[in-house]
């Protein structure tokens, strides 16, 4: 059981690149895991962060990592939720948005585009999170998505960190789960 | 093994990495491939790229227009990363308006003859000589064969085209338009029964989210993938991933 921000980067720091982790979070410690990532573990390994919002729009996301004083450089998003908002939301440029969390190929698709554009630096790609998506998809296709989709991030030495957000969690999640990721790391809670 | 004894021919690497794995290293040289689909499917953009990678290749690309101004076209091209104004300049990436042609061989009848069409054949093949074109698109050759009329002609036409291109090594992209709801390759179902390759985009709808799809419905010289593949049209280039079958009922 991890944490700290910081004890969740070291954890990370020892695995090697094309590792898929399922990072369950519980309760209060969504900004940690969030902080562990994209500010820690990524600015120790030099990585780029891809970050796919699916349960909150990447605006929201970006408002949070500045309050943290996060910088924002090397963070990249795909946001699949704030397309389906009525009255839409407020565009950022490092931001490339996807019509409907339904159009997994092209989640998929987005992200490759930034890892080409990534200019041979590695990268980390965080999913946030796949309970969401699991509200979109059923779990045919979202395991379809996940298999294929991480043995791409592997094929190109991408770090994959899957969140899962424990109180959301289901059988049929963790089974899929445990399937596809190399190790299951839990943050927070007692 | 057998595959052992198989002669491996020489590809056309379209620069296109998901179409060039689904080819297993790209297209055979002097193939002509059929592109087909309806509008907003991809095909124009698609087959520009693959003569930019061409002319970034030191392979003489040409784009044979009959429905757009070049002019119009080239503004297309310049948003991707990967694309130099230099290509143009030094002739390396050249575009041609078909119209042109027809005027300068005197092709004036709205219907074209057997002549015509061997007329055309032997200026396109002339072109291909003088501009040392390794690659070729024409984007449509359903607008041409609008004035061949007949089954016959068309069929002359692609035959004659064909040949002419790949005895002089150049690998052609014929662009064919088809309706959404069509249930053959081509307008006329000729074109396809005689290229040696087609390439088929299409518009899938999926739960109300319309993604654009690809799929290798034949390729002479070389083992394929006949997947259907959904692709993105990005600054970085055409992007594939395979489409997701969701346990099947697609």
């Amino acid at each position: 059981m991890i944490k700290s921000p910081g004890d969740l980067a070291d954890e990370l720091h020892e695995l090697p690149p094309s590792s898929a982790i399922n990072l369950k979070i519980v309760s209060d410690s969504y900004f940690d895991a969030i902080r562990g990532i994209v500010d820690i573990f990524a600015n120790k390994k030099n990585l780029n962060v891809i970050y796919i919002t699916v349960a909150i729009p990447s605006h929201s996301i970006i408002d949070v990592l500045k309050i943290l004083e996060i910088d924002l450089t090397n963070i990249y998003f795909v946001d699949c939720v704030s397309h389906i908002m009525v009255g839409g939301a407020k565009k950022y440029k490092n931001v490339l948005y996807v019509e409907s969390p339904t159009m997994l190929e092209n989640i998929m698709l987005k992200v490759e585009y930034l890892i080409r554009k990534s200019d041979g630096k590695n990268n980390v790609i965080v999913l946030d999170a796949i309970n969401a998506l699991g509200i979109h998809n059923n779990m045919k296709i979202l395991s379809e998505f996940l298999h294929i989709f991480i043995n791409n991030l592997r094929a190109k030495d991408a770090y994959s960190m899957v969140f899962t957000m424990e109180e959301f969690s289901t059988e049929e999640i963790s089974n899929m789960m445990k399937l596809v990721c190399d190790t299951t790391i839990t943050i927070g809670g007692e | 093994m057998a595959s052992e004894n198989i002669i491996e021919r020489e590809r056309c690497v379209t620069g296109i990495d998901g179409l060039d794995n689904i080819l297993n290293g790209g297209i055979p040289r002097g193939n002509t491939i059929l592109f087909t689909g309806s509008c907003g499917t991809g095909k124009t953009t698609l087959s520009l790229e693959f003569l930019v990678h061409g002319a970034l290749a030191d392979e003489n690309s040409l784009f044979v227009s009959v429905t757009e101004s070049s002019e119009k076209l080239t503004t297309n091209v310049i948003p991707y990363d990967f694309f130099e104004e230099s290509l143009i300049k030094t002739g390396k990436l050249a575009f041609v308006d078909m119209p042109v042609i027809y005027e300068r061989l005197g092709l004036t009848n709205v219907e074209f003859s057997l002549e015509d069409v061997d007329t055309l054949v032997r200026a396109l093949g002339n072109l291909v000589d003088e501009l040392s074109v390794k690659r070729l698109v024409i984007d449509s050759i359903t607008s041409v064969c609008y004035r061949l009329k007949t089954e016959e002609k068309i069929r002359e036409f692609i035959l004659k085209i064909g040949k002419a291109l790949s005895t002089r090594g150049c690998t052609s992209l014929l662009i064919s338009e088809i309706s959404p709801s069509a249930d053959r390759y081509s307008l006329y179902g000729v074109e396809e029964a005689i290229a040696d390759g087609i390439v088929l985009m299409g518009n899938y709808e999926r739960r109300g989210d319309l993604l654009r799809t690809l799929q290798v419905v034949k390729m002479r010289g070389t083992v394929h993938s006949r997947a259907k593949y959904v692709l993105d049209l990005t600054p970085a280039g055409v992007l594939l991933v395979p489409l997701l079958k969701g346990g099947g009922g697609l």
